[in-house]
């Protein structure tokens, strides 16, 4: 073979290799940042991008003055049609462009420009004060950034109370129909799928809210809503805006300017009312029961009677725990769970420890409030699924009597024996660095008595003392220690010493912190933060940190170790 | 060319070939060094930090450095302001206010499993010791490379010093060795520092965020940063508003040189060889010829 040609191809192999060498060096991935364009106050601006259909944009978004439009065409007697469609019953859908395939970009594109530009002529052309025609004045650089993004609007209890009471001044009845309204699918002709029946009322979201759907006959009527294209966001605007043009006339006349609002940031006021705020208004009527008692057929457990109404005024809306349906838990959670309650059973529904529609849910989230806080921080919730309750647990609900929801006595510190239960402790475990550290006891149980009793969740629920002990002597078994006649110490479980093998294991020292900065902390109480509140400094001792020998530790063979690692 | 040439030459492409394989930078695994021993580690959870201090004046103890006042009065005034580590301060407990309230961060030598200051370090006197402790030896010439190798902002320079060297957190290299903990960790009274070995600290960090879904963020500091690090540290808010970088990346500080200083000698030893064979293949061929024959 000619000598030439092995020499050519040695060195162009040997050059490939280094090109790829240099390739692999100097490819670095580069780390992606992504900056998110600011907030900023609605203001009453829509900002057009659709940057769902787009993807990136030739120019910058346009931001549109909704508010100004719409007075400018208030003033040249124009209503809101001229732009947004109206069907057949006059009912105005707000949509833009008007009757355009919305996944063609072209069209999209041209219906915006030559709707906007044609209006804007228009009324130049009558000599009218108008909008820009020429691009860079709508499609402005310095708004290119911007994120409006209105805040979403909570329909709560308040609002729903106004508008029944205004509809019945209105009409002379209830007629909940006008909003409420549930969709027939068997019914073929379009126009009179929509039927309302008393007690059947439902939130926006069971049909308008797609993607998250159980079942199959609710499939089928939120897939006819998504054919329409009939968003939580799009059906409310509907519904409420057609409603409220029809009206604002008249309001305005009576004087009353805030009444029946059409302006965006009047609605989207990003203001959100409490439960508290809340808890006067009355609840929306739907024939509930106000005690009904919950017993599911062939269930393991007992019935249990639950107060219906007064939950009522712990929550914000109905779909806190109802979801959407506003129905009964065992319609769509059976005993094995049912893909309409989306395969949980019934015991998970009631039981769920993070979910906000369960009971447990919910009550640890009130758990994790100030004042129950400070003890049942440590309790975990999880330990509902993990552990077996204890008897007197489950039967605080699980009663399995009907109408009965016997509120028990208010704990008392009467009981208590003063020999056993001592008045004050002293701690000793800093006592080289710190005077013995006191601890009242006695105190402690007096004011956590008190936080109890003034619940009345926590009323219900400590049905003795001892429940309150376990706050702190978490680990202990309250009937044992009584057997037994001795108090459990901390540092029976805790030790002294770090124990290098298990982790979670908290030493005496950390124990002691850990459970009264813990408590302290959670509860928001101002007394018991510092340092030397529980810890006099010694006098005449120099204050320096004892490093404590440790025995636990496990001595590797350590006179070795002189290897160094290198990362290579 | 006769077959001898030929064959060296073929050699040493195979040779430069494989070694080039052979020098591409490995993610070394996360926790075990290459003896097979682990790497050890703190794991920081900054939800128990009470910003006590203990560990600053423990810290200082251990390592013969000036001992700072911690009395509550003082700790106020000082927490105020941002602390960095210092060559006499080799942790730092600094304050956030965030909308969990105060968050105490102890700040100190991260310990990376590839640090970028043992990689930068020019007579080796930084060094990854197999178990994990990122330690500094006498022999430091004050180049301060070290410093600015460090994503952490770590390393520190004795100014004040004729003799100056580098000082930072070296985990308690020493007292490690006779099988103590390490001192922050044994005055902690509420147990926010744990020492084990990263396998362990990473489980239990681990551990608690699923125990307490509703407390942390569900990300362990030092898990993936920087190719991961031996201090570990848990957090109730996004990191970012408690003063650690989020911008490092995964990818070790090493990996960002190494790849390219090795690829020097091996550009110096080919690019020769390459250029010299396309000369032989393109210059005239009778003189080539006659050397065979002859």
């Amino acid at each position: 073979m000619n000598r030439k040609v092995i020499f050519f191809l040695v060195s162009m192999a040997y050059l490939v290799i280094i090109m790829y060498g240099l390739y692999s060096v100097y490819n670095v991935e580069a780390t992606l940042r992504i900056k998110e364009p600011p907030s900023v106050n609605p203001e009453n601006r829509i900002a057009i991008s659709h940057t769902e259909l787009f993807g990136e944009l030739e120019r910058p978004q346009v931001v549109f003055y909704h508010k100004k439009h719409e007075d400018a065409l208030k003033k040249d007697g124009e209503s809101c049609n001229i732009c947004h469609l109206a069907n057949d019953e006059n009912v105005v859908v707000f949509d833009f462009p008007k009757k355009v395939n919305k996944k063609d970009k072209t069209l999209v594109m041209n219906a915006y420009h030559d709707k906007c530009i044609e209006c804007h002529k228009k009324k130049s052309r009558q000599n009218k004060k108008s909008g820009p025609v020429g691009c860079a004045d709508c499609h402005r650089k310095e708004l290119s950034a911007v994120k409006i993004e209105y805040p979403v609007f909570e329909f709560n209890f308040e609002y729903h109370d106004k508008h029944v009471k205004k509809l019945k001044e209105k009409i002379g009845k209830d007629d909940c129909g006008l909003c409420h309204h549930s969709y027939d699918i068997t019914e073929e002709d379009e126009a009179l799928a929509l039927v309302y029946e008393k007690g059947t009322e439902e939130s926006c979201y069971y049909c308008h809210e797609f993607g998250k759907k159980r079942g199959p006959e609710l499939t089928a009527v939120t897939k006819a809503a998504e054919k329409k294209g009939l968003t939580v966001r799009k059906a409310s605007h509907q519904q409420c805006l057609n409603c409220h043009l029809k009206y604002q006339e008249e309001y305005l006349k009576k004087g009353e300017k805030e009444a029946c609002p059409t302006e965006c940031v009047k609605c989207h006021t990003g203001k959100y009312k409490t439960v508290a705020e809340l808890e006067k208004v009355p609840r929306p009527n739907r024939d509930q029961k106000d005690k009904p008692f919950i017993n599911i057929e062939n269930s393991r457990m007992k019935g249990v009677t639950f107060d219906h109404k007064s939950h009522e005024k712990y929550s914000k809306t109905c779909r806190s725990c109802h979801h959407e349906t506003l129905n009964a838990c065992d319609t769509c959670h059976s005993l094995t769970g049912k893909p309409e309650g989306n395969g949980i059973n019934v015991a998970n529904a009631y039981h769920n420890p993070f979910s906000g529609h369960s009971c447990s849910g919910c009550h640890n989230k009130k758990k994790e409030e100030k004042k129950c806080s400070g003890c049942h921080h440590n309790i975990l919730a999880i330990d509902v699924d993990t552990m077996n309750p204890k008897k007197e647990t489950c039967i605080a609900c699980h009663s399995g009597k009907k109408d009965q929801l016997a509120m028990p006595k208010p704990l008392s510190t009467a009981g208590l024996d003063q020999k056993k239960v001592k008045n004050e402790i002293e701690i000793k475990a800093l006592e080289k660095e710190f005077e013995l550290s006191k601890f009242p006891h006695r105190d402690i149980i007096d004011k956590l008595v008190k936080v109890s009793n003034d619940s009345k969740m926590a009323t219900y629920f400590h049905k003795n003392i001892q429940t309150l002990c376990e706050g702190c002597h978490h680990r202990s078994i309250s009937e044992a220690e009584a057997q037994k006649d001795t108090p459990p110490n901390c540092r029976n479980c805790h030790m002294t010493a770090y124990d290098k093998q298990n982790l979670h294991k908290t030493r005496l020292l950390s124990a002691y912190h850990r459970q009264c900065l813990g408590c302290h902390e959670k509860m928001e109480l101002e007394k018991g933060r510092k340092c030397k509140e529980c810890h006099k400094e010694k006098t005449g001792v120099s204050a320096g940190i004892t490093l404590m020998k440790n025995q636990n530790v496990v001595k590797q063979n350590s006179s070795k170790i002189i290897n160094v690692w290198r990362p290579e | 060319m006769d077959r001898r040439t030929f064959l060296k030459i073929i050699g040493t492409g195979v040779a430069g070939a494989t070694t080039g394989n052979l020098l591409r930078p490995e993610r070394a695994s996360a926790s075990l060094g290459l003896s097979g021993r682990e790497f050890y580690g703190i794991l920081v959870d900054t939800t128990r930090c009470i910003g006590c201090r203990r560990c600053e004046k423990a810290c200082a103890e251990v390592n013969g450095l000036p001992v700072p006042d911690i009395s509550e009065s003082k700790n106020e005034s000082v927490l105020k302001k941002m602390r960095k580590t210092s060559d006499t301060e080799y942790t730092v407990i600094n304050s956030y206010k965030t909308e969990k309230g105060t968050i105490f961060v102890p700040k100190r030598c991260m310990h990376c499993n590839q640090p970028g200051c043992a990689a930068a370090c020019l007579v080796k006197a930084m060094k990854k010791r197999q178990t994990g402790q990122v330690t500094w030896d006498s022999n430091c010439i004050g180049c301060r490379l070290c410093m600015i190798s460090c994503p952490f902002d770590i390393p520190k320079f004795e100014y004040g010093k004729a003799m100056p060297r580098i000082q930072k957190c070296n985990l308690c290299y020493d007292r490690y060795n006779k099988g103590e903990l390490p001192g922050c960790v044994e005055v902690c009274p509420t147990q926010a520092l744990v020492f084990g070995s990263r396998r362990q600290t990473l489980e239990e960090g681990k551990r608690r965020i699923a125990a307490n879904p509703n407390k942390y963020i569900k990300h362990i500091y030092g898990e993936y940063e920087v190719g991961g690090t031996s201090h570990l540290y848990l957090s109730s808010v996004p990191f970012e508003q408690i003063g650690f970088r989020k911008d490092l990346g995964t990818r070790p500080y090493p990996e960002y040189s190494t790849g390219f200083l090795y690829a020097v000698p091996f550009i110096f030893v080919l690019w020769p060889i390459a250029m010299l064979g396309i000369n032989r293949a393109t210059k005239g061929n009778g003189k080539g010829k006659e050397e065979h024959h002859g």
